[in-house]
């Protein structure tokens, strides 16, 4: 489903990916393990087009989409939910989860269903949706993060480091949302970063390693 | 007493109304593009040019005299469509990358082409046209007169004021343009085309610029060097209330245009200094301005 080849990028002067090449298909949940630094984030970015890449190609479907602006790839189908949450403060939960909806001008027959959706798995957003973003805690934000890349993710979904920093009673609450998104959804393809790797052992189909930019033989 | 008070505060909100439509669409542009608009002043002067020969063009045709009235919005409305995407998408855009200096001069050059544009197509001398003022006439109310066009400026700021917050809380593309200003990156990884949103924000605050250009020729002329002038003034109001604040860039402007006045009435030596005066008191006691924090810039 989503092809990454030869994936090289820079940060100011700085080769943070060397030539990175992997590949994830629909209904496989596959897990990026690396310590902090080794360059998880970097990936996740550039493949969302939010990094200037040096070289590389990423194809989704078979067509190239790294020449596409971020919100292009967004469009077709890919959330990411990075790693700090990344809420609009100012926004409440709801419109927070509705962000991408309303960026790509879903119908409101479209939204609502989405929305939905997005309660179903996650129930307890429906309980905080007027909370302000600024207002939640550092667990319900990674939460709110995700819901607001299902929004999006019809084909690819991008969680970073969800587990960071959750308590374990969130951690295993977390978990069992994932387990219940690939229920619900059996065709997306999911890529996971952890910097451990026995946090995700049940919930990984596939495990590839990474180390200061390289990926290596897990 | 009332009879000195009313006038001057008559005087300094009407003042405080141009300078809010300058100022508000300066903090507008930085707070979404993130670049401060040196040639931002040039556009409400280009603004005032634009409305009086509209206006001069309409009595010297011989058109119904009201048409002016509409022509201050129009001629605002067709700076903004003309130059906002043209400025923005050739000159603006490839700085976005670069450093705050880079920025700085490459609008500061704008400014200057524009300026002297202006003295190409529009001459060295002043331009009067103040066909909506003496229209609108005076009115009387307890003995003080009052410009009936001063009283439509404060409406029509207040009017702006109301309109920006509505479209930024529930519009929809005012609500992209607020996460955009929260946070760039997610916008772009959420799916807003951020490159569409710097065009639109950027040619509101041509608009609201010319606007208050347009709006300020019927009651004291264009000529050359008000694009500087207005420039200077829109910056004081925007670092009084704090950058990216639209009410505190209304709220500044009343505080800055009263200074204005109140040394205009009292300490005419001062008029020019007085602005200033009174962003240097607001900084030191606040750095950020009134309504600004160091962390988050809101719209």
């Amino acid at each position: 489903m989503l092809e990454v080849k030869e994936l090289s990028v820079e940060i100011a002067g700085v080769q943070v990916l060397r030539e990175l090449g992997f590949s994830l298909r629909a209904g496989v949940c596959t897990v990026l393990i690396g310590r902090n630094g080794a360059g998880k984030t970097t990936t996740l970015r550039a493949i969302m087009g939010l990094l200037l890449r040096q070289k590389g190609s990423i194809y989704l479907d078979g067509k190239p989409v790294h020449d596409l602006p971020s919100h292009a790839r967004a469009e077709l189908g890919i959330g990411y939910s990075p790693e700090d949450r990344r809420l609009i403060g100012e926004f409440s939960i709801e419109d927070n989860i509705l962000l991408p909806a309303l960026a790509l001008n879903m119908s409101a027959g479209e939204r609502k269903r989405r929305l939905e959706e997005v309660y179903e798995l996650l129930p307890e957003l429906r309980k905080l949706r007027q909370r302000p973003g600024g207002g939640v805690s550092g667990g319900q934000g990674k939460m709110v993060a995700l819901g607001r890349a299902l929004m999006v993710a019809d084909k690819v979904l991008f969680l970073d480091e969800p587990f960071q920093g959750l308590a374990p009673a969130l951690a295993l609450e977390y978990a069992r949302t994932l387990s219940k998104l690939r229920e619900h959804r059996p065709d997306i393809a999911l890529l996971v970063t952890e910097s451990s790797p026995k946090l995700l052992d049940e919930i990984a189909d596939e495990t590839l390693q990474i180390e200061r930019g390289v990926l290596t033989a897990a | 007493m009332l009879q000195t008070i009313i006038p001057l505060l008559v005087d300094a909100l009407a003042n405080a109304a141009l300078i809010f439509f300058v100022a508000v669409g300066l903090t507008l542009v930085f707070s979404v593009l993130r670049i401060l608009n040196v040639a931002h002043g040039s556009l409400y002067s280009i603004g005032a040019y634009v409305a009086a020969s509209v206006g001069l063009w309409i009595v010297a045709a011989g058109l119904p005299e009201w048409l002016t009235f509409p022509a201050l919005l129009l001629s605002a409305a067709f700076v903004a469509l003309l130059f906002g995407p043209l400025i923005e998408k050739t000159l603006v855009r490839w700085t976005y990358d670069k450093s705050e200096a880079v920025q700085v001069l490459v609008t500061f050059g704008l400014f200057l082409i524009l300026e002297d544009l202006q003295r190409m197509v529009f001459g060295v001398q002043s331009v009067y046209q103040d066909t909506p003022m003496s229209l609108l006439g005076i009115s009387q109310i307890g003995g003080i007169v009052y410009l009936n066009y001063q009283l439509l400026l404060i409406a029509l700021a207040i009017v702006v004021l109301i309109a920006l917050k509505v479209f930024i809380a529930y519009s929809r593309t005012g609500k992209l343009l607020a996460a955009v200003v929260a946070d760039r990156e997610v916008s772009q990884a959420m799916g807003i085309d951020t490159g569409k949103m710097f065009v639109i924000a950027f040619t509101i605050g041509v608009f609201l610029a010319a606007l208050g250009g347009a709006l300020a020729t019927p009651t004291s002329g264009v000529s050359p060097g008000l694009g500087a002038e207005t420039m200077v003034l829109a910056f004081a109001v925007a670092a009084v209330g704090g950058l990216g604040q639209v009410e505190g860039a209304a709220l500044a402007s009343i505080i800055v245009a009263m200074a204005k006045v109140l040394a205009i009435y009292f300490a005419p030596a001062l008029d020019a200094v007085a602005p200033y005066l009174v962003m240097l008191v607001v900084l030191i006691v606040r750095p950020y301005g009134l309504f600004g924090s160091g962390a988050t810039r809101r719209i």
